[in-house]
C-alpha cells in the first residue's frame, strides 16, 4: 500500500543542511495500522507529509496503491489526496468560518465523491457532533474539533489516514476516543499510520516504527 | 439536515461567501477602494460631459465664430468695413456642408454691403437658411427670413419710425417688414436683413456671397495641444483653397480650454487614485493571504488544486469589484449631480446619470480588483502546504 525507499529529506537552512530524513525505507501493507515514534525533530511529520504526497523528497521514491506519488503532476498528486488519503493534525487545521459541518464537508469540493447523505448523517451522529454541527471551530472544545478533522478526514472513506500527533492537543478522554476511531477505521479495512511521540496508540497497532534523527531504528 | 444543500455550501462562491462574511473587515477596506475608485471615475466623467455641453452652449450663446471669406480679401479694408469686397461661389457653402468630420457647424452664406437708404448709411446684409455638414443637424442659430421680407435694427426702425408690417421699398423693390429687431448695441442695429437671394438681385450679383458663418464644433477639437486656427484652416484649405477662416477668440474658447486642462489634471489624477486603490487592495488582500496560510494548507492537503486556491482569491477581488462598481457609480453620480449644478449653472439641467459608466464600471473595476491581487493570489498558490503544516 505505501512504501518510502531509500528516501531522503535535507532542508537547506541559513544555519547549514538539516537531514529531516536519511535514506529511509518503509513498507506500510494494505489494513495495516503504523505507529512512527519518535522525539521531536526526528522526522516524523516529515515523513508523513512525504507519504501524502504533500513534501517531495530530496532523494528516493514513495509509493502509494502502486503509483509514484512525486512522478505525477502536482494536479494529479492533488486528486490522489482528494481520493485516497484522509489527514488528522494536532492542530486541527479547521476553516475558521466555516461551522462544523461545511468543515466536514469541505473535501467535498475536490475529486470523486463516494459517499450518500445517509453517510453524512451517520458519520456525525457516530462522532457526537449532530449536536454541534452549525458551530464554528471557535465555539467547539478541543475534542470536538479533532472529531471535526476526524469526520473530515474519513467522509470520503479514503484507503489511508495519515495522522500526524493526532491526540497532542487533547486531554486522556478525548485522545481515547480519537483513538477509538482511528482503530475503527483501521477495523474497517483502512491503513493507517500514526506520527506520535507517545506511546497511548501502540496498543491499537500492528507494529511501531521507531524514528530518530532521519533514521528509522 | 439537507445534506445536498450543505454539499453546495462547498462550492468556491460559497466559501468566498463565507470568509468574506467572517473577515468583514478585510472585505470592507477592499470595497472601499474601488468604491472610491469607481466614484471619482464616474463624478468626472458625468461632470465632464456637463462641461463638454456648457462650452457647446456659451459658444451658441456667443453667436458665430468663425468667418469664412474670399482669400484675396484685403484685411486691413475687412476690418475697417466690417465685410470683404470680394466675393465667392453661393455653391462654396453648399460644398462646405457636404463635407463630413469637420469642425464646421451652422454654415450660413451671406452677400453683405453698405449703402445709403433713406438718406443714411445702413448695412444691407442677406442671408440664406442654415446649413450643417452630415451629421451635424442643430436647431438654427439664425433666424431664417422670407423671401420679400426683411428684418430691420433697432436704429433704424427708431429713427423712420418703422413697424413690423411696414412694407419698405429698395432697389425698387417692395419689401414686408418681418420683425423689427431689439436694440443690439453694435453695428446690427443699422441693419437690414433679407433672404440671400433678393440682396444678390438688388445688388445684381447673383449666385455671389462675400461670406460664410460658422461655429466652431467642439467634437473634433479634443487635445488642447492642436492649434485651433490651424486645424479650421488646414480644413478648410482642402475643400475651399480659394477662401480663408479667421476664428473670433471668446470666452468659449478659454472655456474649452480650461475644460481640456481639467481633463489633462483628472487624465493624472484617476489613473494614480487607481494605482494608490490598486496597492490598497493588495496589501489588503496580502494580509488575507498571510491571515489564511493554514486554511490554505489543510485545502492542498485536501486535495484544492492551484486553481481552486486561485479563485477563492480572485473570485474574491471579483466580488469586491462589483459591488465597488455598482455603489462606486451611485456614489460618484450623487456627487455629480449635487455638486455638478453649482459648477456649471448653464447646463445644469443637462446633467445626468450616464448608466453607460455602471457598464464601464462593471467591466473595469474587478478587473482592477483582479489585478490588485494577482501577486498575493501567486503568493498563496505557490505557498508550500508542508511548511505551513509543520509549523506548530
Amino acid at each position: 500500500m505505501i512504501r518510502v525507499d531509500r528516501a531522503s529529506k535535507i532542508y537547506r537552512t541559513k544555519h547549514g543542511d538539516v537531514h529531516a530524513l536519511d535514506r529511509i525505507s518503509l513498507h506500510v501493507k494494505k489494513g495495516e495500522f503504523v505507529v512512527v515514534r519518535g522525539p521531536s525533530g526526528s522526522g516524523k511529520t516529515t515523513l508523513l507529509l512525504s507519504i501524502g504526497g504533500m513534501l517531495r523528497p530530496t532523494e528516493g521514491r514513495v509509493t502509494v496503491s502502486d503509483s509514484d506519488i512525486y512522478a505525477m503532476s502536482k494536479r494529479e498528486r492533488a486528486l490522489f489526496r482528494a481520493n485516497h488519503i484522509g489527514f488528522v493534525f494536532q492542530l486541527f487545521h479547521l476553516v475558521p468560518y466555516l461551522n462544523a459541518i461545511e468543515n466536514v464537508l469541505l473535501p467535498a469540493g475536490v475529486g470523486q465523491h463516494q459517499y450518500s447523505p445517509e453517510d453524512v448523517r451517520e458519520l456525525l451522529d457516530r462522532l457526537n457532533l449532530t449536536e454541534r454541527m452549525h458551530h464554528t471551530p471557535s465555539e467547539l472544545s478541543a475534542g470536538e474539533r479533532q472529531r471535526t478533522a476526524m469526520a473530515r478526514a474519513i467522509l470520503k472513506q479514503p484507503q489511508i489516514i495519515l495522522a500526524d500527533e493526532p491526540t497532542g492537543n487533547l486531554d486522556p478522554e478525548n485522545s481515547e476516543e480519537i483513538i477509538g476511531y482511528l482503530a475503527e477505521f483501521h477495523r474497517k479495512g483502512g491503513t493507517v499510520v500514526v506520527v506520535t511521540h507517545g506511546k497511548s496508540v501502540d496498543r491499537y497497532a500492528d507494529r511501531a516504527v521507531r524514528l530518530d534523527k532521519g533514521h528509522i531504528d | 439536515m439537507d445534506t445536498r444543500t450543505q454539499e453546495a455550501i462547498m462550492t468556491i462562491s460559497r466559501l468566498i461567501l463565507k470568509e468574506t462574511l467572517h473577515r468583514k473587515l478585510n472585505f470592507l477596506l477592499s470595497s472601499m477602494a474601488i468604491i472610491i475608485a469607481a466614484a471619482l471615475f464616474v463624478s468626472f466623467f458625468t461632470t465632464g460631459e456637463a462641461a463638454k455641453n456648457e462650452t457647446i452652449r456659451l459658444m451658441r450663446d456667443m453667436g458665430f465664430n468663425l468667418r469664412i471669406i474670399a482669400q484675396e480679401t484685403d484685411m486691413e479694408k475687412f476690418w475697417q468695413r466690417g465685410f470683404s469686397e470680394d466675393t465667392m461661389p453661393e455653391s462654396h457653402v453648399y460644398e462646405l456642408a457636404s463635407h463630413g468630420g469637420i469642425s464646421y457647424a451652422h454654415l450660413t452664406a451671406i452677400l453683405q454691403t453698405k449703402l445709403t437708404w433713406q438718406g443714411r448709411e445702413v448695412f444691407l446684409t442677406g442671408i440664406a437658411p442654415e446649413l450643417s455638414p452630415p451629421g451635424k443637424k442643430k436647431s438654427p442659430m439664425i433666424f431664417t427670413i422670407e423671401q420679400g421680407h426683411v428684418y430691420i435694427g433697432f436704429e433704424i426702425a427708431q429713427s423712420l419710425e418703422l413697424e413690423e408690417g411696414d412694407t419698405i421699398h429698395m432697389f425698387g423693390k417692395s419689401f414686408i417688414i418681418a420683425q423689427s429687431l431689439p436694440e443690439s448695441g453694435t453695428e446690427d442695429d443699422i441693419r437690414i436683413y433679407a433672404h440671400l437671394h433678393d440682396v444678390q438681385g438688388m445688388l445684381d450679383m447673383k449666385d455671389r456671397i462675400n461670406e460664410i458663418k460658422a461655429l466652431q464644433c467642439l467634437c473634433i477639437v479634443e487635445n488642447e495641444n492642436i492649434n485651433s486656427v490651424v486645424m479650421l484652416r488646414e480644413q478648410l484649405a482642402k475643400i475651399l483653397p480659394d477662401a480663408k477662416v479667421i476664428l473670433i477668440q471668446n470666452i468659449a474658447q478659454a472655456r474649452e480650454s480650461q475644460r481640456l486642462m481639467a481633463e489633462k489634471y483628472f487624465g493624472f489624477i484617476i489613473p494614480f487614485v487607481i494605482a494608490v486603490c490598486m496597492t490598497w487592495i493588495g496589501i489588503l488582500a496580502w494580509l488575507n493571504v498571510r491571515e489564511r496560510r493554514q486554511e490554505i494548507g489543510i485545502m492542498r492537503a485536501l486535495g484544492y488544486g492551484s486553481g481552486k486556491i486561485a479563485a477563492l482569491f480572485l473570485g474574491k477581488a471579483v466580488a469586491v469589484g462589483l459591488i465597488g462598481a455598482v455603489i462606486g457609480f451611485f456614489v460618484g453620480t450623487a456627487l455629480a449631480l449635487k455638486f455638478g449644478p453649482v459648477i456649471f449653472k448653464v447646463t445644469a439641467d443637462m446633467i445626468a446619470p450616464q448608466i453607460k459608466l455602471l457598464y464601464w464600471a462593471i467591466i473595469a473595476s474587478p478587473v482592477v480588483c483582479a489585478l490588485s491581487v494577482f501577486i498575493p493570489t501567486m503568493t498563496a498558490v505557490t505557498q508550500d502546504p508542508a511548511v505551513i503544516l509543520r509549523e506548530e
